[in-house]
């Protein structure tokens, strides 16, 4: 039931292609070069790793990845979509329809109960209630949350929050999930069953993982490991 | 509905400064319905003593408005008898009631003080215009035979305090007749009247129309007043009065009521400002609260851009909650406002004497359907438009700076 059905022509294409991918901050006087030309190709269904170092650009181009920041000089290709030609309106749609989003501190709405959270990026695709609900259902099995849904966050655990976080993601099934250190603020743990959820899930809904992460045991889940020092991708 | 079920827990996400800015929207909701009913009141009051006093609408010599007589009703009004029977027959009409002004000395023997009259049919004057006939001792007497006998008077309560009258006393009447020579006439003060005007109450006499023309030796009346059942009726009627009564000039209750007209526009300016200095309160009040709202959840708002809700769709959901803040303010203002309506006869409060009046009135307030309506609707778009305000500029910020908020 939440199999989306994909294009075969996308699917071909690599899921993410940046070329030449640059960004600087200003600082005052000062510029600094937080991403200097990356060149990274992502395949689809992939589950790549980016680490390095604090301050190297892993959050900056997870950021660009993820249409929430921009970039200054190169080109991104996201499935079958020039992400630089888009003005603001067509990269939020972009997000909504297919990127989802894992953060260190969860985000989640605190108002919003489990469920709702989950339901949220189905609302934002104008599904009627009935699918809304089978789908969100259904998520919350497979992260081992169905019992949870009527908790609001602050009623969670750490782990459980980012297993809401990751349920909310990859609810709407989307060709790209971007995780900026998913597991930093959990116990090992904690943190080596949350890698194997987004492992397995990913795989499950065909979902391209792109992760910032400074965990030694994600390595052995990753089909790619990049490392990260200085901007630049090696 | 779960949109506003969502805006509603973001509301009760602060519950103590929500509760504040909409007590505070309640408060000022409340102050602005007492405060413009209180004026409505007044309003009212002041049109039916406008309308008691002159009549709907006033008749009159062409001249009669607009220049000063040389001699006593120079511009009056020949062969009334015949209008008012004519236009008694339409059935809009109550009453007319025929009326000689006129002025002179009046005298108690040792003192004499000027006095203006009006001569008028004094049963059916007080008949129409009740209690604002304002007879405040002794009684309307008409002399059985208008050739003999004697004559009553009603005397203004501060003149006859400067005679030192009182009812059943003898007073003389000295007037200036038609023809220009002097005529005086003996009175008994069968009551005393008040119109809440000291000033008037210095010179006021009142007698009976007959008496008013024998003393100044005429048939004509200064004025016709023409009592209309329905206040909705004054234009139609005057339309039709200038068709069929050419020769006379036409004053509308509003174009006499100088007081009326005045009161209003110093009631609507005072209330006016006063409406706007609430609504400044209410406004900068869910300003600040629903700034605040916006600056703590910063984050929140760069997690849901980062989901893909569109800028506007975060500014509708922060119109939402201020809609429900205004609605609830709004509700609880009109709950309040009914209490202090309700509970205001209890009380009987007097307001002092506007100004040049001698008498305090009750502190009552109108309602009125449009006032609540436009009120009520105000408030909430002041509400809506402060959270449409303080959102837009948050809801367009960069994403990656909103989720770096802590
Ligand atoms: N908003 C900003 N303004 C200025 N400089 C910035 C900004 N954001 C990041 N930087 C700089 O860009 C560089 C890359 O930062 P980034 O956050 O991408 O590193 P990171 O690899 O994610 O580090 P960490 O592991 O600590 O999260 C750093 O030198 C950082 O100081
Ligand atoms: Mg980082």
């Amino acid at each position: 039931m939440t199999n989306l059905p994909s294009k075969p022509s996308v699917a071909q294409l690599p899921a993410l292609h940046l070329r030449r991918v640059a960004k600087q901050y200003q600082m005052g006087g000062e510029k600094i070069l937080a991403l200097k030309s990356i060149d990274l190709e992502v395949p689809p269904r992939a589950f790549v790793a980016i680490r390095g170092p604090s301050g190297s650009g892993k959050s900056t181009l997870l950021n660009i990845c993820g249409l929430i920041d921009h970039f200054d000089a190169g080109s991104y290709q996201l499935g079958d979509t020039d992400v630089g030609q888009l003005d603001e309106r067509a990269r939020t749609g972009i997000r909504r329809f297919r990127i989802g989003f894992i953060f260190q501190g969860y985000n989640l709405v605190p108002v919003m109960s489990v469920y709702d959270n989950v339901e949220y990026p189905l609302f934002l695709l104008g599904i009627g209630e009935r699918e809304r609900k089978a789908r969100v259902r259904d998520m919350l099995a497979q992260v081992g949350l169905d019992a949870f849904a009527n908790r609001l966050p602050d009623q969670l655990s750490g782990g459980q929050r980012q297993r809401v976080a990751i349920a909310r993601a990859l609810v709407k099934a989307p060709p790209l999930v971007v995780a900026d250190e998913p597991t930093a603020n959990l116990d090992t743990a904690t943190a080596k069953q949350i890698i194997e959820l987004m492992k397995n899930l990913g795989a499950r809904f065909g979902s391209t993982f792109l992760i910032a992460t400074h965990d030694e045991r994600m390595v052995v889940h990753c089909d790619q490991v990049r490392h990260m020092v200085d901007g630049v991708l090696q | 509905m779960k949109a506003l079920l969502l805006a509603w827990k973001n509301v009760l996400r602060n519950r103590r400064r929500s509760l504040v800015t909409i007590l505070i929207a309640a408060v000022g909701c409340a102050a602005i319905l007492v405060a413009s009913g209180f004026a409505l009141h007044t309003y009212e009051m002041l049109i039916e003593g406008a309308v008691h006093e002159y009549g709907h609408i006033t008749l009159a010599h062409p001249d009669f408005f607009d220049r000063e007589e040389d001699s006593p009703l120079q511009f009056g009004v020949i062969g009334h008898e015949a209008l008012m029977t004519r236009l008694a027959f339409d059935n809009r009409v109550v009453d007319i009631l025929p009326r000689v002004s006129f002025s002179g000395l009046i005298s108690n023997g040792d003192k004499s003080l000027v006095f203006l009259g009006t001569g008028a049919d004094l049963l059916r004057e007080s008949q129409n215009r009740g209690q604002f006939f304002g007879l405040v001792s002794g009684s309307i007497r008409i002399p059985a035979d208008k050739k003999e006998g004697n004559i009553y008077a009603l005397v203004g309560a501060a003149l006859a305090r400067s005679l030192g009258a009182r009812p059943g006393d003898s007073l003389t009447l000295l007037a200036t007749t038609t023809s220009g020579s002097l005529n005086a006439m003996d009175v008994e003060v069968s009551g005393l009247v008040s119109t809440g005007w000291e000033e008037l109450d210095k010179r006021l006499v009142y007698i009976d129309v007959a008496l008013a023309q024998r003393l100044l030796m005429t048939d004509r009346v200064s004025t016709l007043s023409v009592y209309l059942k329905k206040l909705k009726d004054v234009e139609g009627f005057r339309a039709d009065l200038l068709a069929t009564a050419p020769g006379l000039a036409l004053r509308t209750w509003q174009q006499q009521a100088f007081y009326y007209l005045s009161v209003k526009s110093l009631y609507n300016r005072i209330f006016g400002l006063l409406g706007l200095i609430i609504a400044a309160l209410v406004l900068f009040s869910v300003i600040n609260t629903l700034a605040m709202a916006v600056v703590e959840r910063t984050r929140e708002i760069g997690t849901l851009r980062a989901l893909g809700t569109y800028p506007a769709e975060i500014v509708a959901q922060f119109m939402r909650e201020g809609f429900l803040i205004g609605l609830s303010g709004v509700i609880l203002g009109n709950l309040l406002t009914g209490a202090i309506i309700w509970s205001l006869p209890y009380f009987a409060l007097e307001m002092p004497p506007p100004p040049g009046r001698s008498e305090g009135y009750p502190l009552l307030v109108s309602a009125s359907l449009p006032l609540y309506v436009v009120t009520n609707l105000l408030i909430i778009l002041l509400c809506v438009g402060a959270a449409w305000a303080v959102s837009r500029r948050a809801a367009r910020n960069p994403i990656v700076e909103a989720l770096g908020h802590v």
